[in-house]
């Protein structure tokens, strides 16, 4: 179990009235001490003074006895004397005198040596009964006789004076603690309030309100930083939550779309009779559908892979130019069918370093988007070069209708098609400049359409040069 | 020949014995790996085809066990499972190939073709089809004695054609083979059939009978009737 409290506005306020009480104890113990030297300082004042006020008073009889001058009785000064304790003393230790209050107990005991003979000694002592005392003593010479003169007051007065200030003060610290406490308590709970609104507001957002933000009270401050970056972030969840949706959405639709043909031309035409002619024409159409759905699976695994991080990039370095020139190879019956005449310019040196793999299958997406939507008779060129950012650049440029500058972000988002009617086409389920997009990004690159609508499109990408 | 299907799947090993039947194979099923494994090492079979999901004991374990026990039988995986990994699981228990559902069936029986003559005997050189010859080695074809001339793809197409004769070819077999291809979804269907109407051009065109069929939705295949 652990003593440590839940919450934090309980965790400050008690910090704070710890340190302060911490605080506290420290300044009472430097009062105390200050007083207590003070005290000492006045106390040695006071005893001179009466140490010499004695002397004053003090007379040698006839016999040798030391004596207070009877006149001197009533006087105020002596009696404030004999509130004090008393003893005179001759140097070698006989007491000579004692004043009512001291009655017949010794201050101190014999002299030591050397007391009192260089102005005032004072001492801590103890009574012959065992009364802490402070003891100030004195060596004078009256009418040719050496006395000790012993002036001592009791400890109770220093500590009594001490006792009473300390009560004071310690009476008091609970109660300044008790409204530091509340007022720590309060201020606290007012700071911490945003925080408590935050989380009752953050409980409520789920997937369903993605689109609720966190209250900001002030923007300046650490909670409102907090906050914003928590806004932040709940943008990017639900921007990425959306694309998902609509991932999911149109993915469904593509699956669906070959899922409705197969089962109305199945239906059909079991509904009549046919020849086995027609029933195989059936069965291949069916199956041609069967392909299409195998391919759309087939290009959502590796995207759902590629968007997983699960696809490892094997990066070699090779000559850009020779790469084009074998995506073209591939492509060059389709190129040669529609009369399409393919230029290849460049820099045969320029290397790229990437997933070779990878990036022949993005220029061969783009070089067959080139071929599909450039009509009969019409250009393709592409060009290699260098940017200055030490990229290598290929740009592949048709002379087909363009690309509407409305449309042009829209290109390699997925499942995304210029033109709705050709869908059923073999590659053509949206998907291909997509991974083209996926695997050039995935090696460090950038891919976009530079758009002109006058004169066909033209798709580029950078790869890192060596 | 004998073929043992291990799939749990009853409408799938149907599908596949008819089709195999229909290729002059015996075919045994086994509907649990428990079966398949007692089947495997009790009869005697040329081939195992084995679905690697299958209730209680699954593929994988049954390949194990059969390769412990000794057994040499070419076994043929059949899954929906296609990442690099599972392949390499799949082939380092045991397995000889390796297909990913779903398949075309004509490739299936290319496989099955492929793992039973292994090691048999070497690809001959010179394939004969009705009146069509071809020097594979040399790289001439020869049609009622006339020469055709086909580009380097469009030879490399007729080859695989010949060699695969009366089966159909699906366009994934081509792009693998002919055209080497690793990626499945590198787009090569359109390049596959312009080239098959350039070779039909060359081929059938000037010739009374036509051998190169487009099996709609399936692939391509010579055969000399329609069937």
């Amino acid at each position: 179990m652990s003593l440590r409290p839940k919450r934090v506005r309980t965790r400050l306020t008690l910090t704070y009235v710890g340190m302060l009480a911490g605080v506290l104890a420290v300044y009472f113990a430097g009062v105390s001490v200050l007083l207590f030297w003070q005290m000492s300082t006045v106390l040695k004042r006071l005893a001179a003074e009466d140490l010499e006020t004695v002397k004053g008073l003090l007379l040698v009889s006839d016999d040798g006895q030391v004596d207070v001058r009877e006149d001197f009785h009533h006087h105020t000064d002596w009696k404030q004397v004999q509130e004090r304790l008393l003893e005179i003393l001759s140097p070698d230790g006989t007491i000579l005198y004692r004043n009512e209050r001291l009655g017949n107990r010794t201050i101190g005991g014999p002299p030591f040596a050397g007391e009192g003979e260089r102005g005032y000694s004072g001492r801590s002592a103890r009574m012959s009964d065992g009364t802490p005392i402070i003891l100030i003593s004195r060596k004078y010479d009256l009418q040719g006789r050496t006395i000790l003169i012993r002036v001592g007051y009791g400890r109770d007065l220093i500590w009594g004076e001490l006792k009473e200030t300390m009560l004071v003060l310690l009476l008091a610290s609970p109660l300044v603690l008790a409204g530091t406490a509340f007022a720590g308590y309060k201020i606290v709970g007012r700071a911490l309030d945003p925080v408590t609104k935050m989380a009752l507001r953050a409980e409520q957002i789920d997937s369903e309100r993605l689109n609720e933000r966190l209250p900001i009270e002030n923007p300046e401050d650490e909670l409102g930083h907090l906050a914003r970056v928590f806004n932040a972030m709940l943008s990017r969840i639900e921007q990425s939550f959306e694309q998902l949706q609509r991932f999911t959405a149109d993915a469904s639709h593509e699956l669906r779309t070959p899922l409705a043909s197969i089962r109305s031309i199945g239906e059909v035409r079991l509904q009549q009779s046919a020849s086995p002619e027609e029933y195989r024409d059936t069965i291949g159409s069916m199956l041609e559908e069967v392909n299409r759905l195998s391919g759309v699976v087939d290009s959502l695994l590796t995207l759902s892979r590629a968007d997983a991080g699960q696809i490892r990039m094997q990066v070699s370095v090779f000559p850009m130019m020779a790469l084009v020139r074998e995506a073209a190879a591939l492509l060059e019956v389709l190129i040669d069918d529609k009369h399409l005449t393919f230029t290849l310019a460049g820099e045969e040196s320029l290397g790229a370093e990437a997933d070779r793999l990878y990036v022949r299958l993005a220029v061969v997406n783009i070089l067959h988007n080139a071929v599909k939507f450039t009509p009969p008779g019409g250009s393709i060129s592409a060009r290699v070069k260098c940017t200055n950012h030490s990229q290598v650049e290929l740009s592949i440029t048709d002379s087909g209708p363009g690309i509407p500058a409305e449309v042009a972000p829209k290109v390699f988002e997925r499942f995304y098609r210029l033109d709705e009617s050709r869908s059923g086409e073999g590659m053509g389920a949206g998907l291909g400049l997509s991974i083209a997009k996926w695997a050039i990004e995935a090696n460090g690159g950038q891919i976009g359409l530079a758009n002109d609508p006058h004169s066909g499109s033209t798709f580029w990408l950078r790869l890192p040069a060596i | 020949m004998r073929i043992l299907i291990i799939e749990d799947e009853d409408k799938m090993a149907r599908a596949l014995r008819t089709g195999l039947e229909a290729d002059q194979f015996s075919v045994g099923i086994a509907h649990t790996g428990e079966e398949g494994f007692f089947l495997a090492s009790t009869e005697s079979y040329d081939l195992v085809i084995l679905d690697l999901m299958l209730p209680e004991h699954d593929g994988m374990q049954v390949l194990t066990a059969l390769r412990q026990r000794g057994l040499a039988v070419p076994v043929l995986i059949l899954t929906s499972k296609d990442t690099v990994k599972d392949r390499v699981l799949g082939l380092n228990a045991g397995a000889d190939d390796y297909l990913v559902k779903p398949f075309a069936f004509s490739e299936l029986l290319a496989r099955i073709h492929a793992l039973l003559r292994r090691g048999k005997q070497e690809l001959a050189d010179r394939l004969r089809f009705a009146d069509l010859e071809m020097d594979a080695s040399g790289r001439k074809v020869f049609r009622d004695g006339k020469e055709l001339t086909l580009t380097a793809r469009e030879f490399d197409l007729l080859e695989y054609l010949l060699r695969q004769q009366g089966r159909v070819v699906s366009r994934e077999m081509l792009a693998r083979d002919v055209w080497e291809e690793t990626a499945r979804y590198t787009p090569l269907d359109n390049v596959i059939d312009v080239h098959i109407a350039h070779l039909r051009r060359k081929l059938d065109d000037p010739f009374a009978k036509r051998l190169l069929h487009t099996v709609r939705g399936v692939g391509f295949v010579l055969r000399e009737e329609n069937p």
